[in-house]
């Protein structure tokens, strides 16, 4: 099971307050410490279970982190993109686990 | 036009600006008084009588009740008359032209209909809207509703809606060639989404007067912060507390011209631990900010203001006496007012260990200024852009002594430099991998290309000659031997540096010939490392040449190409920003490389 984790083609995320989001692995690697996590010949628990626990962000940052991931990869090689809306209450967490995250 | 000469003639009360106004426009306020009171009174005519009588639909009807039989004749008359006169219109055959295919193609009810369409109320008048009743003043844009009457401005919008929505759409594709352009000045032809951080970063500068604190926020993202704020002129005193942090050894203010004495002076308060300290801007730094900053003791070894024109002489130099030995980097422009020539003695003497200096158009820098940059044995980089002229013998002088330390050097404003500087540093610098001398209106390209050959310094890195070049209004085609970087030169250059060079600024050497751009962006070679290219104002650059460039530079990034007219119809590959074009049209970005 292990094994055919690492082959997935979605892994999870999980919040440090329990929510789960599943997403494309490709898009999750937009982030260094991510891909990091799960490069399978690291060995880490990341990339054999394809699970990713982020104990510092917090769901409802974590919800908007994967937006931007799906976001990044829709608008991949592709000039003039629209920015995405971010809540003004949000940003600075967000830029801090942005900040965390490599992205 | 009796109306008009009654009204010349009255002796008028005062008006209201606004009656001016409107009389100005030829509407009359009386008029609209009246009007205002006749509804009013048809309104109430209306309610007493329970009686509704259409006022635009059926108008004919409505007059006929209290009409005498002769009126009425009269009236029959007139229209008849004005019947006939509609019929005679152009307009009137033009419709008829449209009515053909129709039965029954009366003519009567037919002008009947124009006549009383031309009854309609002109631009400028009030009617009610035939949709919801409203009462509004007629535009040329008012629409005309499903039974004839005119809609008002809510209502044509609405019956607009269906139809103007994929018009709407197409304007998107242009603001965003705007952006595009926009982008590309300034270097940025990526493609994709912005980075997350980045992202975030002018969120919260967007929002920065709701912020009450940073938090943690790393270093890195505090100065992208401050440099999206100071360009936005955003940084006030209430800003700039949220830079404030003890634990940081450095700050970044860009933008410091809304901060005051107190300002400055809370800096050095908030952060004891400041060894970097980058001020632009700081036009309203003054002695006592100085004074106060020497009080401190604090432990600044980077130092960079820009136009502290406020500090005085004296201070400067009370400054490099206090803080001289523990300075490693010192960065200085736009002075005009103070640091002449005795305070920059005072600082050689005092600032022994200064790694990195940086003077850039102070005013009163002139030679004696040049002969004590000698005594800073421990100088790596260099760079000086003096506003008054000096000897060639003291810049050589430095060259000799600090050059063979040297990994930067830089000299603007030395016009009158000749090919013994160029010499002098062929034959002193060992370490060069950022040369610029630019704006020089002597050194020849026998010079550029001697300087080249078999020089034992390393490929450069950074390379600028621009604008180096004779300009001479009765000879225009320039001398026989060519001044500044030419074509011997250039070959010479990316000979010796090619294969490290990352960025080159050649624009106005005018006596580059394009066989020498042929041979140095020829088939075989390749210049791996080159990112940024500004050949502006090389009128022998075309498509064929941008296209050879393409090839030979792989990662190159940008091209900047102003007044290159010959530079038409080329394609650029997906990345790479030309700058400079002649057609915003032209650097549309095409996709894959050739």
């Amino acid at each position: 099971m292990a094994s055919s984790a690492t082959e997935s083609e979605f892994v999870t995320l999980v919040s440090g307050d329990g929510f789960e989001f599943v997403i494309p692995r490709s898009a999750a690697c937009v982030s260094g410490t991510i891909r990091r996590m799960l490069e399978p010949s690291s060995k880490f628990a990341e990339a054999l279970t394809g699970r990713c626990t982020l104990e510092n962000i917090s769901g409802i940052v974590l919800e908007k982190v994967c937006e931007y991931f799906c976001y990044n990869e829709k608008n991949k090689n592709q000039s003039n993109v629209p920015d995405m809306e971010i809540p003004a209450e949000l940003c600075l967490e967000l830029l801090m686990a942005a900040d965390y995250l490599d992205t | 036009m009796a109306n008009r000469r009654q009204t010349r003639n009255q002796i008028r009360g005062p008006h209201s600006a606004l009656t001016d106004f409107l009389a100005s426009n030829n509407i009359s306020a009386v008029q609209i008084r009246e009007d205002y009171r006749r509804r009013l009174e048809e309104t109430e005519h209306q309610a007493t009588s329970e009686e509704p009588s259409g006022t635009t639909e059926n108008g004919e009807n409505e007059d006929s009740i209290d009409e005498s039989l002769g009126q009425r004749k009269k009236r029959k008359r007139k229209e008849t008359a004005s019947l006939a006169k509609v019929k005679q219109s152009k307009e009137f055959a033009h419709r008829k032209s449209r009515r053909i295919g129709e039965p029954e193609n009366d003519d009567n009810l037919n002008t009947r209909e124009m006549m009383y369409q031309r009854s309609r109320p002109k631009p400028g008048q009030l009617d009610n809207c035939e949709v919801c009743g409203k009462r509004f003043t007629v535009t040329p844009y008012s629409k005309t509703g499903p039974s004839g009457g005119l809609l008002c401005a809510k209502c044509s919008r609405s019956l607009d809606d269906d139809g103007k929505r994929p018009n709407a759409k197409k304007r998107g594709p242009r603001i965003g060639r705007r952006q595009n352009q926009s982008n590309l000045l300034d270097g940025i032809s990526q493609q994709g989404a912005l980075s997350l951080a980045e992202m975030c970063t002018k969120k919260v500068a967007d929002n920065i007067n709701d912020i009450e604190e940073f938090g943690d926020l790393p270093t890195p993202l505090l100065h992208r912060l401050s440099q999206i704020l100071s360009k936005r002129r955003a940084m006030t005193p209430r800003t700039l507390n949220l830079f404030l942090r003890p634990d940081l050894d450095s700050i970044n203010i860009y933008d410091s011209a809304k901060l005051e004495t107190g300002d400055f002076q809370k800096i050095f308060t908030f952060m004891p631990t400041l060894t970097d300290v980058n001020l632009r801007f700081a036009g309203q730094m003054k002695n006592e900010v100085v004074e106060y900053l020497l009080r401190r003791d604090l432990r600044l070894r980077h130092l960079q203001l820009d136009a502290a024109n406020l500090v005085s002489d004296s201070h400067w130099r009370l400054l490099f006496e206090k803080l001289g030995p523990q300075l490693e980097t010192l960065k200085l422009s736009n002075l005009d007012f103070s640091l002449d020539d005795e305070t920059i003695e005072t600082m050689c003497r005092n600032c022994t260990n200064l790694r990195r200096l940086k003077l850039k158009q102070c005013w009163k820098v002139g030679h004696g200024s040049l002969q004590a940059f000698s005594s800073l044995t421990l100088l790596e980089h260099l760079s000086l852009d003096l506003v008054r002229e000096t000897e060639n013998d003291n810049i050589l002088e430095v060259i000799s002594t600090v050059g063979p330390r040297l990994y930067t050097l830089s000299l603007e404003g030395f016009p009158n430099a000749d090919n013994c500087l160029l010499e002098t540093i062929h034959d002193k610098c060992r370490f060069l991998s950022k040369l610029r001398l630019s704006g020089n209106i002597v050194c020849t390209d026998e010079g550029f290309a001697k300087l080249f050959t078999e020089w034992e310094n390393p490929p450069l890195e950074y390379v600028d000659f621009s604008s180096t070049r004779d300009v001479d209004s009765l000879n225009p085609d320039g001398p026989g031997d060519a001044i500044g970087l030419a074509s011997d030169g250039l070959i010479a250059l990316m000979d010796h540096s090619g294969p490290a060079i990352r960025k080159l600024n050649i624009s106005s050497c005018r006596h580059v010939s394009r066989a020498a751009f042929e041979e140095i962006f020829s088939e075989s070679k390749v210049y791996p490392n080159l990112k940024e290219l500004d050949v502006s104002f090389h009128t022998v650059m075309d498509d064929y040449l941008v296209g050879r460039i393409l090839q030979c530079c792989p990662i190159i990034k940008k091209l900047v190409a102003f007044a290159c007219f010959n530079v038409r119809d080329v394609r650029i590959p997906v990345g790479v920003a030309l700058i400079g074009g002649l057609k915003a049209q032209d650097t549309v970005v095409v996709e894959g490389k050739f």
